[in-house]
């Protein structure tokens, strides 16, 4: 037999440890290559659109229609230099493909290359030949024409336009992928945790083993050396499987991930090549090799801080400058180092903390029972404290994520609502004149009584703030009336209403004022067909639909020569039906048919949308807790199994199994209720952090904090399941035979 | 993967040259076998011209080139050598009845290339276009006969015989930009090479479908940078298509088309093959009939001196009482594209006198 084989032969007596060290490698593989797929999908997607379109312009149609091979064929024979780019969603599937001509491309930079558009490639992912994209059964297509700078002038029929994948959102997209980052991170954290648990369980059991191989003459160094040739055995065994589950994880995610990345960022989600499968089998690997690894470096850091009276004190300090920068950090990375400090010292913190109860449990008891209890109390969670701060943290992660998704699902729900009072909203057909309209409007629907309505132009324009020129979307209301008045608006100055509809100011949308760091009295240059109007911001209204910067301003306001991209209008009928409304302006504008839309469907459809946006996050933070959950359940179950002797004493004491039971399940469902307690907090603080400090760092816009206590009870119960369920296991345990523990070792169960 | 491999093709395909020697597809990809399997026609001994139908596109064939050549002197007397070419190069075979698929999919049964260039006072100016087939952007059409691609152009006046030749490359009122245009009067009829207009490229049969329009007179104005200079003189057009070009393993050619002061028009070419070369020309005397030369009645041998593309040659045709030299003039005349070749007009000297055109392929000093 060789030290290999005989090191493995713990697993053949104790094939559960086995089991669970790859059940958790598998698991955390699984979710981490899974989120890393998708992070990295969506930052490669990010960065090739934007390299690919830094800096370019399109052609559009002045009459607006869409772009045809006819209009690419005229420009081309003008001796325009245009490249067709054909944007497709295929249907089924989330992310778009970009049909090129590379023949065309050739102008773009002059002889000798075909296969590349200003120095990208444009072979491979996302990128076909135009004609397989043009053939692909799209739910999506889009054709652009992309101008080679200095191009022109173009025929009158068109003209130029910046041509962007998405736009400018100060890194907000990139700085979501982040957060998703962070929040695997955490779970690599807590796979650390789980990994080190159930491994040191293994080294304790495996002991008498070792002693028996040093006496054979084995090294300890070629013990350990074996014992990462075990572990890089495990890893092999279950990172293919884990990687492979992760990757179908990630394509059932897709869909929602793709959807969250569009709309909330604008960032069309191409399909790029690339397995992202490397990365998470280096630091899963690295992930068990630390976990091993660490007990080398024990001895070192053990002198580097020598008292265990330091070790809280050095929490503590963890705690305090993780917290103060928390408070401080400008930047999301930043926040997530001084979050991983406060994390770290509340891990140290907490076993400690238990155990102090424990023997403040014992000293306040005299009955000799309670006193026993508490002291079992007391080595359950000091030998249990890896998988119970995995636990903690992960109920903290659930909680906190939690109250994100139903707080953001409520401000969501209510914006929407706001932002569609009126019933139907109409769009102005092209050509159309909507002075028509307006006036019968104003004529017929007079007062509330009739009904309301509003006028929506939506153009673009542009305003200095501080030296550099910031484009943004212009919407211009007219009248200012009852279905705007009642928006929710996060700052304001004393009745903006009044004040828009009189042109004395404009209102910004929350992430152009976040980004600029614009506050309500700020006077912004404003120009809109080149006519430069200087105005107050008046109020900050929440928006949470668009990233893009917005400006809102009195119809009045819009110069007469304003180049308008779009008009509608929004009604609520009363006595005047909407019938009679749209068979007027059918008859004025000599359209027979109109767009009309229910503006309920279309909130219905947005919080589709949006119930898809936190998915994700969802789908994480559930099954890390479930892989906490079974840790626990596996670590307690073998670790009371070791304690098995001692409570049968409690039985020769003269207690009958079932109160031994009583004790028991009262021991379990204390020691996971504690964590859980110690979770809410720490998850009600993560809350904060990620209301006020994450979110408008990655998306731009901030939530009003909320707390749902009647989700804390859920997760409580959750942890009284899971102890119930290892004090059930326990019972089977209670009627087999035991024998004492016949080493003294701290790691195992024989501590008295 | 079309993608992919449309690239390749053009990179390592005919348009883009693999010009390693001695590779089995031969110079520039011209040697890939025809075959009923792929669908393409292969014109032969037997395969008759018709006019004016073989002005037009012949999409059944792999591949075709309509060529045109002119040298001209400014006013000031300054000559000035001239080209403009527009290949296709077909994916898919189609019959000429079958209809055009829709241009709405961007299909891509063939590519198109447009090469212009200009030579004057030792400089050589080169564009090259490129295209798809059946959106618009590049075609031919017999009537009226036209060829296009993008905004370079041949097109036809009032009389069938007045054509219009336009190209524009890159942006006016530059340094770097340089245009032609050309007013071009065709006399004569076509003069069909080879055996009724089937030109054979090697001793096993390989070949191609070749006539010439060799008596145009040219008026017209090229803008080299901010300059225009009037031109006029005489041009030389080619049709060519195939689809099987060259035999496996050729590596290149060598093609002179002269405009002798006698009146008489030679043109002759040699393919360069492993081992030897295969040799053809049509000798076009003043007034009479195109007399098509077999390999052995003429003799073409480059000054190798001259470097590694050589720019001298002579040219004997023993029957005719041909002894020529040809000579480009000094300078680099590479017409650096996807593909690089050699193409400068020639002063002719020796038993003769005139001027003509020069296209040598398949050097690595390219």
């Amino acid at each position: 037999m060789t030290v290999f084989t005989a090191l493995l032969s713990h697993y053949r007596r104790h094939p559960w440890q086995g089991a669970a060290l790859a059940i958790l490698m598998l698991l955390a593989t699984a979710l981490w290559t899974g989120i890393h797929h998708l992070t990295s999908q969506a930052r490669d997607s990010l960065g090739q659109s934007e390299r690919l379109v830094e800096v370019r312009e399109q052609v559009q149609r002045v009459d607006g229609a869409e772009l045809t091979v006819e209009d690419f064929v005229l420009l081309r024979r003008q001796g325009l230099c245009v490249m067709p780019w054909l944007e497709v969603l295929p249907e089924g599937e989330s992310r778009r493909v970009i049909g090129v001509d590379p023949l065309a491309a050739l102008c773009f930079q002059g002889q000798g290359d075909v296969a590349t558009f200003d120095g990208q490639p444009l072979v491979g992912q996302p990128f076909l030949d135009i004609a397989d994209a043009a053939a692909l059964m799209a739910a999506e297509q889009q054709l652009f024409l992309i101008l080679a700078a200095g191009e022109g002038p173009l025929p009158s029929a068109y003209r130029t336009a910046p041509f962007a994948l998405s736009p400018d959102t100060g890194q907000l997209g990139d700085s979501f992928l982040l957060n998703l980052d962070a929040l695997s991170v955490l779970v690599l954290l807590i796979t650390g945790l789980l990994l080190r648990s159930v491994y040191l369980l293994s080294l304790s059991q495996r002991r008498d083993s070792f002693a028996l191989l040093t006496r054979f003459g084995v090294s300890g160094r070629r013990v350990r050396g074996h014992l990462l040739l075990e572990l890089l055995c495990l890893a092999a065994i279950t990172l293919i499987p884990g990687i492979w589950i992760g990757q179908a994880l990630a394509s059932v995610l897709e869909g929602g991930f793709a959807n969250v990345m569009e709309g909330l960022f604008d960032s069309r989600q191409l399909a790029t090549g690339g397995n992202h499968w490397l990365v998470p089998a280096l630091v899963m690997t690295l992930l068990l090799l630390a976990v091993a690894i660490v007990d080398w470096l024990m001895p070192m850091a053990a002198c580097a801080m020598p008292g265990s009276r330091l070790r809280p004190a050095a929490a503590a300090l963890l705690v305090l400058a993780g917290l103060a920068g928390v408070w401080l950090a400008d930047a999301l990375w930043l926040l997530f180092v001084a979050l991983a400090l406060v994390l770290a010292g509340i891990g140290w913190l907490m076993p400690r903390g238990l155990s102090l109860l424990s023997g403040a449990g014992v000293r306040a008891s005299a009955q000799p029972g309670w006193r026993w209890w508490w002291a079992e109390f007391g080595v359950l969670c000091r030998r249990l404290a890896l998988p119970l701060v995995a636990l903690q943290f992960s109920l903290a992660m659930v909680l906190a994520v939690q109250a994100l998704v139903i707080t953001f699902e409520d401000t969501f729900d209510r914006w929407l609502g706001q932002r569609l009072s009126a019933d139907v909203y109409m769009q102005v057909p092209d050509g159309a004149d909507s002075a028509l309209a307006a006036n019968w409007l104003t004529e017929h629907l007079p007062t509330a009584d009739e009904g309301l309505w509003h006028h929506v132009q939506r153009g673009s324009g542009r305003f200095r703030y501080t030296q550099a020129w910031q484009d943004v979307d212009v919407f211009a209301v007219t009248p200012v009336g009852p279905l705007m008045t009642g928006w929710g608006l996060l700052e304001q100055t004393s009745q903006p209403w009044q004040k828009l509809a009189s042109g004395a100011g404009i209102m910004v949308n929350e992430q152009l004022a976040y980004r600029l760091d614009l506050s309500v009295g700020d006077q912004l240059e404003l120009v809109l067909a080149e006519q430069v109007q200087s105005l107050p911001v008046l109020a900050i209204y929440p928006d949470y639909g668009r990233p893009a910067g917005e400006v809102l301003i009195a119809g009045q306001s819009l110069p007469a020569d304003y180049d308008l991209t779009f008009e509608s209008f929004s009604l609520s009928p009363a006595s005047v039906s909407l019938q009679t409304i749209t068979g007027a302006l059918r008859t004025l504008w000599g359209e027979p048919a109109l767009t009309i839309r229910d503006n309920r469907a279309i909130q219905d459809l947005a919080n589709r949308v949006f119930e898809q946006t936190f998915m994700l996050t969802r789908a994480m933070t559930v099954l890390t807790l479930a892989l906490a959950a079974v840790a626990l359940l596996l670590m307690g179950w073998v670790f009371l199994s070791t304690r098995l002797w001692y409570f049968r004493l409690l039985e020769v004491w003269g207690m009958t199994k079932a109160e031994i039971f009583r004790k028991l399940l009262l021991l379990a469902l204390a020691v996971t209720l504690s964590a859980a307690a110690l979770a809410l907090p720490l998850g009600v603080g993560l809350t904060w952090v990620l209301v006020h400090r994450i979110n408008p760092l990655a998306f731009g816009w901030s939530l009003p904090m909320a707390v749902y206590p009647v989700f804390w009870l859920e997760l409580l119960a959750l942890a009284l399941l899971i102890g119930g369920c290892i004090a059930l296991l326990m019972r089977r345990q209670l009627g087999r035979p035991a024998v004492r523990p016949s080493v003294t070792g701290s790691v195992t169960g024989e501590e008295r | 993967m079309r993608l992919r491999w449309l690239t390749m093709m053009l990179v390592c395909g005919l348009l883009a040259g693999c010009s390693e020697p001695g590779t089995d597809a031969g110079f520039a990809g011209l040697g890939g076998a025809a075959g009923p399997e792929d669908g393409f026609e292969q014109p032969g001994p037997g395969t008759e011209l018709v006019f004016p139908r073989d002005f037009g596109p012949h999409p059944a064939h792999r591949i075709e080139w309509w060529y045109l050549t002119a040298n001209l002197e400014t006013d000031a007397g300054e000559p000035l050598g001239l080209q403009w070419t527009q290949f296709r190069q077909a994916i898919k075979p189609r019959d000429l009845e079958t209809e055009a698929p829709d241009p709405s999919g961007w299909p891509l049964q063939a590519a198109w290339m447009a090469h212009a260039a200009v030579s004057y006072r030792e400089q050589h100016w080169f564009g090259e276009r490129l295209a798809r087939g059946d959106l618009g952007q590049a075609g031919a059409t017999v009537e009226p006969f036209q060829v296009w691609l993008d905004h370079w152009q041949l097109t036809t006046g009032d009389s069938p015989d007045d054509w219009q030749v336009q190209v524009r490359h890159g942006q006016p009122d530059t340094d770097d930009y340089w245009a032609f245009d050309l007013e071009l009067t065709v006399r004569g009829a076509p003069v069909a090479h080879g055996v009724s207009g089937f030109s054979a490229k090697s001793a096993s049969g390989e070949g191609s479908m070749y006539f010439s329009l060799v008596d145009i007179e040219v008026t017209g104005q090229v803008r080299l940078g901010r300059e225009t200079l009037p031109v006029r003189g005489k041009a030389w057009f080619d049709r060519e298509w195939s689809s099987q070009f060259l035999k496996a393993g050729q590596q290149g050619w060598d093609w002179f088309a002269l405009h002798l002061d006698s009146g008489d028009k030679l043109m002759a070419f040699q393919l360069r093959e492993q081992q030897g070369q295969f040799r053809s020309g049509t000798w076009i005397p003043v007034g009479g009939d195109p007399m098509a030369l077999a390999p052995g009645q003429l003799q073409l041998d480059p000054d190798i001196s001259a470097g590694p593309v050589p720019t001298r040659w002579r040219l004997t045709v023993p029957d005719h009482g041909v002894d020529l030299m040809l000579s480009a003039p000094p300078g680099n005349y590479t017409n650096d594209g996807l593909y690089p070749y050699w193409e400068s007009p020639v002063t002719v000297t020796g038993s003769h006198t005139g001027v003509g055109y020069m296209e040598l392929t398949g050097y690595s000093g390219q």
